[in-house]
């Protein structure tokens, strides 16, 4: 019997039609804005702020110098949420009255919906990769290993930007504390992203995958599960330890670092790029714990729990070696020289990423650090408003007691004028002003933050200026 | 095999291995690095122009015409942002030299900066 065979289209979403398939995914009740800055104990909600997705374009790939913008915060926020339901969570205190948020974020309905979007969001934000790393020429494994020498992975490396932000900051423990809070939602659930390569059936290179998860996992012995040693630390420094309770705090690139991994994990023809990233990260991680021990020791004058660290000290010196010898080599034995530009590609992009992570980090604390200066800026930038130096869009807001702006960036710079009432204008962890009328504060372009009311009322002004130092001169 | 690490455009964007010039050139086949001098007689190959079929890098001097394709398969790299890492042929101690050499536009497709 003869047949025409159906013409196979790939599945792609674009336009109105992503569009829409991203705010039905949003309008989850569980996705909403909250109330507080933090989440308490509730491992499901994540605000992904689904009353401003309409107005976002996601059918796009934006190049690296705008990857921190709003858009792609957003996109790295849903795709957590996405990827993040493959795992298990559940509060510290049991389910209590969340089981209705525990059925609404596993539900069958949720998932099909993130699935449905997520190709098109991994492309938003990881697609800039594609033109930011660009391997060419033929490898082989000697050329390999002659890359891999060279990228001297063992050597003492100086302080990253993000750590001398931290040691030169008006606020070191607060800069410590955010910086904390950045790898939370990497260190929580460590190793889950790396766990999704474990399954299957792929021969001896499975079995020595699997000893590095197993290793992740303290072999079973729960105190010395590594996410449980990164909760000591958090705690030593005041800071709790529940999944995503500072949510509202974590940067683009903190997400675009998690998300990296589990974007690589879960699609599976990526298995040797995250080869090649999980080799970089494991080797150099040794020397980054050893520097963030003594950095951690320092700040908090030895009171924080460093264990985490110190334990990575040890034990990715083991891992580098076996992602190398047990898992890179027989894999390249195997599968021939093909593999390796995949696997190049994937120490790069990670490069690649730990570099923006870095640099954003590091302006993060610049622009809490310098919130008096921002605040201080107002005057001038809306004189110059005032004056008609400038003509900026202007939006006119009425919020009443407690409303919460839950954390944001703008693509451009701002100035938030306060007409009447009283704001609490929020920068990061523990880091705010307090604007009251007639005072404001320049927000700079891409930075996080967040406001909140602590007046009857508040009626405010926000200028979108562009480039406030335009307004200067 | 040197490995090195070098400008993708402007200054220091040739490496000079044991005397032989590496640049990475971008064609509409994509980005690589490629030895910058011709085979027939060491003519400047980081200003030749690809033919009109896009197969051969034509050397100004004697219009030879070389495999764009091999050339780009010669060389292993991997290009960040604006830095590209080499493998190049060669010993290890060999001298190196980082300088400048201007690209023809063929050589430089979608660079933002041609020279």
């Amino acid at each position: 019997m003869s047949h025409t065979p159906i013409a196979h289209v790939p599945f792609a979403l674009h336009g109105e039609e992503l569009r829409q398939a991203v705010i039905a995914y949003a309008a989850n009740p569980i996705y909403r804005d909250n109330e507080e800055w933090e989440n308490a104990d509730n491992p499901y909600h994540r605000q992904l702020r689904p009353q401003v997705l309409p107005h976002l374009d996601f059918d796009r790939v934006p190049a690296r110098d705008r990857a921190l913008e709003y858009s792609s915060l957003a996109a790295q926020r849903i795709l957590t949420s996405i990827y993040e339901a493959d795992l298990v969570f559940f509060p510290k205190a049991g389910l209590g009255e969340l089981n209705d948020d525990f059925r609404a974020y596993y539900s069958p309905g949720n998932r099909a919906r993130g699935e449905l979007i997520r190709p098109a969001l991994e492309r938003f934000a990881f697609g800039f990769l594609d033109e930011e790393v660009e391997v060419s020429g033929t490898w082989d494994q000697a050329g390999l290993e002659t890359y891999l020498e060279s990228l001297d992975v063992d050597a003492t490396g100086h302080a990253s930007l993000a750590e001398q932000a931290i040691l030169n900051s008006s606020d070191p423990q607060r800069a410590a504390r955010m910086w904390l809070i950045q790898f939370a939602p990497d260190f929580l659930s460590e190793a889950s992203p790396m766990a999704r390569n474990v399954l299957g059936y792929y021969g001896n290179t499975q079995s020595e995958w699997f000893k590095i998860v197993i290793d992740e996992y303290g072999y079973g012995v729960h105190d010395t599960k590594h996410s449980q040693l990164f909760e000591r630390t958090l705690e030593s420094v005041g800071l709790s330890s529940e999944l995503h309770r500072y949510w509202q705090y974590y940067l683009v690139s903190s997400l675009a670092m998690n998300n990296y991994f589990h974007y690589l994990g879960k699609n599976h023809e990526h298995f040797f790029r995250y080869l090649g990233a999980l080799y970089y990260t494991e080797s150099t991680l040794v020397d980054f714990c050893r520097r963030a021990t003594s950095l951690l020791d320092k700040v908090f004058e030895g009171q924080a729990d460093t264990r985490y660290f110190t334990e990575h000290v040890h034990i990715d010196q083991h891992h580098g070696r076996m992602a190398l010898e047990k898992l890179i080599k027989p894999l390249i034995a195997e599968h021939g020289d093909q593999i390796i530009p995949e696997l190049v590609r994937g120490i790069e992009e990670f490069r690649a990423l730990s570099t923006l992570a870095d640099e954003d980090f590091a302006t993060q604390i610049a622009w809490m650090d310098d919130g008096p200066r921002y605040k201080e800026l107002h005057g001038p930038v809306h004189r110059a408003i005032l004056d008609g130096k400038v003509t900026a869009p202007v939006a006119h807001i009425v919020e009443p007691f407690g409303e919460l702006s839950n954390t944001h960036s703008h693509e451009g710079d701002e100035l938030c004028h306060i007409v009447s009432g009283t704001m609490r204008f929020v920068s990061g962890f523990n880091s705010h002003q307090i604007l009251e009328a007639g005072e404001g504060t320049v927000i700079q372009r891409n930075r996080l933050h967040g406001a909140i009311i602590e007046s009857h009322e508040c009626i405010y002004q926000i200028h979108s200026v562009g480039d406030y130092q335009a307004c200067l001169s | 095999m040197p490995v090195l690490t070098f400008a993708v455009s402007g200054p220091g964007n040739c490496v000079e291995v044991g005397g032989v010039p590496y640049v990475y050139a971008r064609t509409a086949q994509g980005g690589s690095v490629i030895r910058a001098s011709c085979p027939h007689r060491g003519g400047p190959l980081h200003l030749a122009t690809p033919d009109p079929t896009g197969r051969q890098l034509v050397c100004p001097w004697h219009e030879r015409g070389t495999s764009l394709g091999r050339l780009r398969k010669e060389i292993p790299a991997v290009r960040r942002g604006s830095v590209v890492t080499a493998v190049i042929p060669g010993d290890p101690g060999s001298t190196v030299v980082h300088r400048h050499l201007p690209l023809s536009p063929g050589l430089s497709v979608g660079c933002r900066e041609q020279f």
